[in-house]
């Protein structure tokens, strides 16, 4: 027979043991002996008699009490005020980077579409004249290889010529006169050059073949396709929009 | 009983501060006897039934509806005393000897073929009584007070001391052995 433990019987004590315990107890000697010597020891041990308190103890803990209590109410309204605060501050300072990133986002807009501006519109103006130049540059440059072959035997290709020296003559002014204001003295005295040459093609009123031969002469003499072919060279791709070389984009 | 103590939660949390004074009136002796038996100081146990009521009225909106108030403030009541017993200020420092000498801090106790009722009556008895329960750890103390003097079951026990049933239940067990080893001698069994 296997006798409870002390656990167990101490659960018994305390009216909290099991029915099987309780029947043990009651047959098994040893174990009723075991349980009987606990309860003389524990029954043993009484309550600590209470001092006995005056009618008013109630109301002296609550006097010594009432004085350290913070009405509920007070306790919300001042975490709702600390809180009304705390969220008008929060709100405050929302509205006022709002603002700041608003006005700052329109002048930086502002300042960097109009530096922008400035800079697109003088690489437009930079790629628009180079293109132009290089243009008026390249026909000028036929003009003159076809001077350079050209006899005075043909009035239909002297014509021509001269028509073309007429066109390129009238641009060829334009771009001296823009020129001369910026600071190309080459470009500007190359286009001097050649709208010489160009006036006197384009106002013969009959080439023949000394005047074709005095005018290459002259061409040669001032190195005018030489430069021209130079200067073409300088620019890099008229088609790229890359900055140009200086005499091409000086205008 | 326990209505009229949520009606009177209720006023309190609404702003009412003089109506706690009649929860204060109506649970200050049970909570003072619980804190007494677990402190086993007058003085002691009275700042814990002000520790106990003034943390109850901070910690109300906390208080459940369903729960009584009574209850409750007597949990409160226990944890603040064995919080208090907790701390190493107060310590047995007396041990039985033949004779009562405050110098070698030895208590008389009765010889071990005493009566055991005329022990019981006996002020050494009281005092062993008292060493054997300030040998407990608080929590074996405070269970052993609940579970023995207050009559808590097991359930109620693990509730108050915010401990598992199983842990309860050892506690009270483990308090039970040792109050059983030291006051052995006093009745000449165990």
């Amino acid at each position: 027979m296997t006798h409870l433990s002390e656990e167990q019987i101490v659960d018994l004590y305390y009216g909290e043991g099991t029915s099987e315990a309780g029947k043990h107890v009651a047959v098994c000697r040893t174990c009723a002996a075991e349980y009987a010597r606990l309860e003389q020891s524990l029954n043993a041990i009484t309550a600590v008699e209470i001092p006995r308190k005056g009618e008013d103890f109630s109301e002296q803990v609550w006097q010594s009490l009432k004085p350290q209590l913070i009405p509920y109410e007070m306790k919300r309204a001042g975490w709702f005020s600390w809180t009304k605060w705390r969220s008008a501050s929060v709100a405050v300072v929302c509205i006022v980077l709002l603002a700041t990133v608003f006005v700052g986002g329109r002048y930086w807009e502002r300042f960097t579409a109009k530096k922008d501006t400035v800079a697109t519109n003088q690489h437009t103006a930079q790629r628009v004249v180079v293109v132009v130049l290089t243009d008026h540059l390249d026909r000028t440059e036929r003009l003159l290889v076809q001077l350079e072959h050209a006899n005075g035997d043909d009035p239909a290709q002297n014509a021509l010529m001269q028509s073309e020296a007429q066109q390129l003559l009238a641009s060829n002014r334009l771009y001296r006169q823009s020129v001369s204001y910026s600071s190309d003295p080459a470009l500007a005295g190359m286009l001097e050059r050649l709208e010489g040459i160009l006036a006197e093609m384009a106002n013969d009123p009959k080439l023949t073949q000394a005047d074709l031969e005095r005018l290459r002469k002259e061409a040669n003499s001032k190195g005018i396709l030489f430069e021209i072919r130079v200067m073409l060279a300088h620019i890099p791709d008229k088609k790229s929009g890359q900055e140009p070389t200086k005499g091409a984009t000086s205008i | 009983m326990q209505n009229r103590d949520h009606s009177v939660v209720r006023a309190v949390l609404a702003g009412d501060k003089e109506a706690y004074g009649a929860l204060v009136r109506a649970h200050s002796a049970s909570v003072f006897r619980v804190a007494f038996r677990i402190s086993g100081n007058e003085a002691e146990a009275e700042e814990i039934v002000q520790e106990a009521f003034l943390r109850g009225y901070q910690q109300l909106e906390s208080f459940e509806k369903r729960s009584s108030f009574g209850t409750w403030i007597y949990r409160i009541a226990v944890n603040c005393a064995l919080n208090r017993i907790g701390k190493p200020v107060i310590e047995a420092e007396y041990r039985h000897g033949d004779e009562s000498d405050p110098e070698q801090k030895t208590v008389q106790v009765a010889a071990r073929d005493a009566d055991p009722e005329r022990l019981l009556l006996a002020g050494e008895m009281r005092a062993a009584q008292t060493m054997a329960m300030q040998r407990l750890t608080p929590t074996e103390k405070s269970a052993f007070v609940l579970r023995h003097i207050e009559d808590r079951s097991t359930s109620e026990i693990a509730d108050v001391l915010g401990i598992a049933p199983n842990a309860a239940k050892q506690a009270v067990f483990r308090a039970v052995q040792k109050l059983r080893r030291e006051l052995a001698p006093l009745r000449g069994n165990a």
